[in-house]
């Protein structure tokens, strides 16, 4: 019997137990469902991750100091320290940035009373090479508003817009509140940031930068600086930079092996956060496995259910001619078409769950073609695994003790 | 055609052994039309099973069409139940709650017929049994009469050198009766060896050759002299 005509007589088999077929397809439906919602959200997430860490330049560092009650004045970073590792590690480093930050507010022009949130960050004149930056229109801030502590700054153009309604807002002034004291920016630059794929929690507050010795005063900080990033030469180890760093400063500061600063690379971070997403998708893979195997049994039970039913029809077969082979195949096609078609069932819910799932969590989803084939593979396979057993019980069958089978 | 060499059929239930068979002797020509008949218990039905190869003896020589059944193994038996042997039952064993048409046509698939050439001999089979109009009705759209004229069509549609028939119109009226043994009347016609158990003295009297059995044995074994069967 050839395989298209074994398939239209599953199918038929199937169809005169439809209700029945349909249950038995569950296990595999939930199973097959949940692993393309999760691998899709899995792999929409880790996707964005990374596109969003190579915006911020998946090469750079960050060195600061620990966040503990045993950090004292000797101990916080300075310019002096910016200034030493900058010469030190010149060779590995492509591009440098003190940071100080800090948040404040401003107000919409044609509306006074509405606050506009900001985050000021005090940068260097090299940070618009630290990260991906996209200037629109104007300058970036330079050596000289650094030195001579300008009062300018380079807004994202959403502050623009929110603010003054236009995105040509060169030359206008940007007043910041901070603590009851109001300090005036001129703008001297506008940039887009990168598009972020994933969610911003929260109204997200507009950046601003400003230079960071101006930022420094604000603050009423001698000499401190907050952060330092450094955008490391291509193929240098970023975590053993950052060790050296940390030598430098603790000997510096001599406070060697204190744990007063802490380095952080953003491939670092990517790879915990790849790390944690491994894990939660095969967390999931595992409990998708189980009902997979679940619906396999599933599967068994009821084709074994089948064969003892049909025993009369198996024994009419083979007085027609049919070889064992034949009943085999026919009830190992049947197996697999149930769980095929669930396979194909749970694909379809899969996808359209890790759309609706993404919509409402803000996660992208990417359902992947491999994926799809992996999870219909699995399917067909479970299907013959589960359908191995009863099909062969069937081809076993003596003909004669078939027919007499009431 | 067929012969039977001191075929013995034991079935062995554990506590009693039933002998169904006791050492059959028989020879059947090709082109004959056999009627077997017996009381019931005697054996025709086990009889029956192993000429068609159903059913293997405990013990004898059975050559069918030059080939010993004792040396094939169960696909190659499979392959005489598909080609050379048309099997029809009292109860007429259709596959349930698929069409008349896949009925008959099922003996072609397992063959490997394609499909269109298929459908040309269904059609034919169908035709020859006057069911044309029925094609596409399930078994249990179908009356006693028609069910067993489909399973006439499945039994003749590889065109098999041999159609045996275990009580074919037991379960059908007498007029219906009628109707099926004139197609049986003009299978053996057209060239087919037919074999039919029957309880019914009538229809023995409608085949050519009558064989008795009592006890597991052949007690008589007689050529009619062609009588025509009238209600
Ligand atoms: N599978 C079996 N196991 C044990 N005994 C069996 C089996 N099949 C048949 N028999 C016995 O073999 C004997 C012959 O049975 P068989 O069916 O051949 O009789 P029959 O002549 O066809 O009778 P009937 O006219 O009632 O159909 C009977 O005594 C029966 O009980
Ligand atoms: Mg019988």
């Amino acid at each position: 019997m050839n395989f298209i005509e074994s398939i239209k007589i599953a199918l038929k088999a199937l169809w005169i137990n439809k209700m029945r077929s349909l249950l038995t397809m569950l296990g595999i439906i939930i199973g097959i469902s949940s692993v393309i919602t999760v691998v899709a959200l899995g792999n929409g997430t880790k996707g964005a991750v990374n596109s969003e860490f190579d915006n911020y330049g998946a090469s750079s560092i960050y060195i600061f100091n620990r966040y503990s009650e045993e950090i004292y004045q000797e101990d916080l970073i300075t310019n002096r320290d910016y200034e030493v590792l900058g010469r030190i590690f010149e060779k590995q480093i492509e591009a440098k940035s003190a940071i100080i930050n800090y948040s404040g507010v401003t107000n919409k022009i044609n509306d006074v009373k509405k606050d506009i949130n900001l985050d000021v960050n005090g940068v260097g004149n090299e940070y618009d090479k630290v990260i991906n930056f996209e200037l629109i229109s104007g300058r970036f801030l330079s050596k000289q508003d650094i030195v001579s502590r300008k009062n300018v700054a380079v807004i994202e153009k959403e502050l623009a817009i929110e603010k003054f309604g236009k995105e040509d807002v060169l030359g206008e002034k940007l007043s910041i509140k901070r603590n009851d004291e109001v300090k005036t920016f001129i703008i001297v630059g506008i940039y887009e940031p990168p598009k972020s794929l994933l969610p911003a929690m929260g109204e997200r507050a507009k950046v601003v930068y400003i230079p960071t010795t101006t930022a420094g005063r604000v603050l009423n900080l001698s000499d401190q600086i907050y952060f330092m990033q450094f955008s490391l030469k291509k193929d240098v180890d970023a975590e053993n930079v950052i060790m050296q760093m940390i030598n430098v400063l603790e000997r510096k500061h001599k406070n060697i092996d204190q744990n007063k600063f802490q380095g952080e690379s953003a491939e670092g971070q990517l790879e915990i956060i790849n790390k944690v997403m491994k894990i939660l998708t095969s967390v999931v893979g595992a409990i998708a496995a189980i009902s997979l195997i679940v619906g396999g049994i599933g599967i068994m039970n009821i084709m074994l259910v089948s064969v003892t039913e049909r025993t009369r029809e198996i024994g009419i077969r083979k007085a027609i001619g049919a070889t064992r082979k034949d009943i085999l195949i026919q009830f190992l096609i049947e197996a697999i078409v149930i769980s095929g078609i669930g396979g194909v069932i749970g694909t379809a819910i899969g996808i359209i769950l890790s759309k609706i799932v993404s919509h409402f969590i803000k996660i992208p989803a990417t359902t992947g073609i491999l994926v799809i084939i992996i999870a219909t593979l699995f399917s067909t396979m479970v299907g013959i695994a589960a359908g191995m057993y009863p099909a062969n019980k069937a081809a076993k069958l003596d003909p004669i003790d078939a027919l007499r089978y009431e | 055609m067929i012969k039977l060499d001191k075929i013995w059929k034991v079935y062995d239930t554990g506590k009693i052994k039933v002998e169904a068979l006791r050492g059959i002797d028989l020879e059947i020509k090709a082109g004959e039309f056999v009627s077997i008949v017996g009381a019931s218990g005697s054996g025709k039905s086990t009889m029956m099973n192993i000429l068609g190869c159903l059913d293997r003896p405990t013990n004898g020589k059975y050559k069918l069409n030059g080939n010993y059944i004792e040396g094939l193994d169960e696909d190659e038996l499979a392959r005489i139940r598909n080609k050379n042997v048309g099997f029809i039952f009292q109860t007429f064993n259709l596959v349930p709650r698929v069409t008349a048409f896949h009925n008959v046509e099922l003996p072609l698939i397992y063959s490997r017929v394609k499909a269109s050439e298929r459908e040309r001999r269904v059609t034919i089979a169908l035709e020859r049994v006057g069911l044309s109009d029925r094609m596409t009705h399930k078994p249990n759209e179908l009356s006693g009469g028609q069910k067993q004229r489909v399973a006439i069509a499945r039994a003749l549609v590889n065109n098999p050198s041999i159609i045996l028939a275990d009580e074919p119109t037991g379960n059908l009226d007498s007029e219906t009766t009628i109707e099926i043994m004139e197609i049986f009347k003009k299978l053996n016609a057209s060239g087919a060896t037919v074999i039919i158990v029957t309880h019914e003295m009538e229809i023995a009297a409608i085949t050519n050759r009558q064989i008795t059995f009592k006890d597991g044995k052949i007690i008589s074994d007689k050529l009619n002299n062609c009588r025509n069967y009238e209600v």
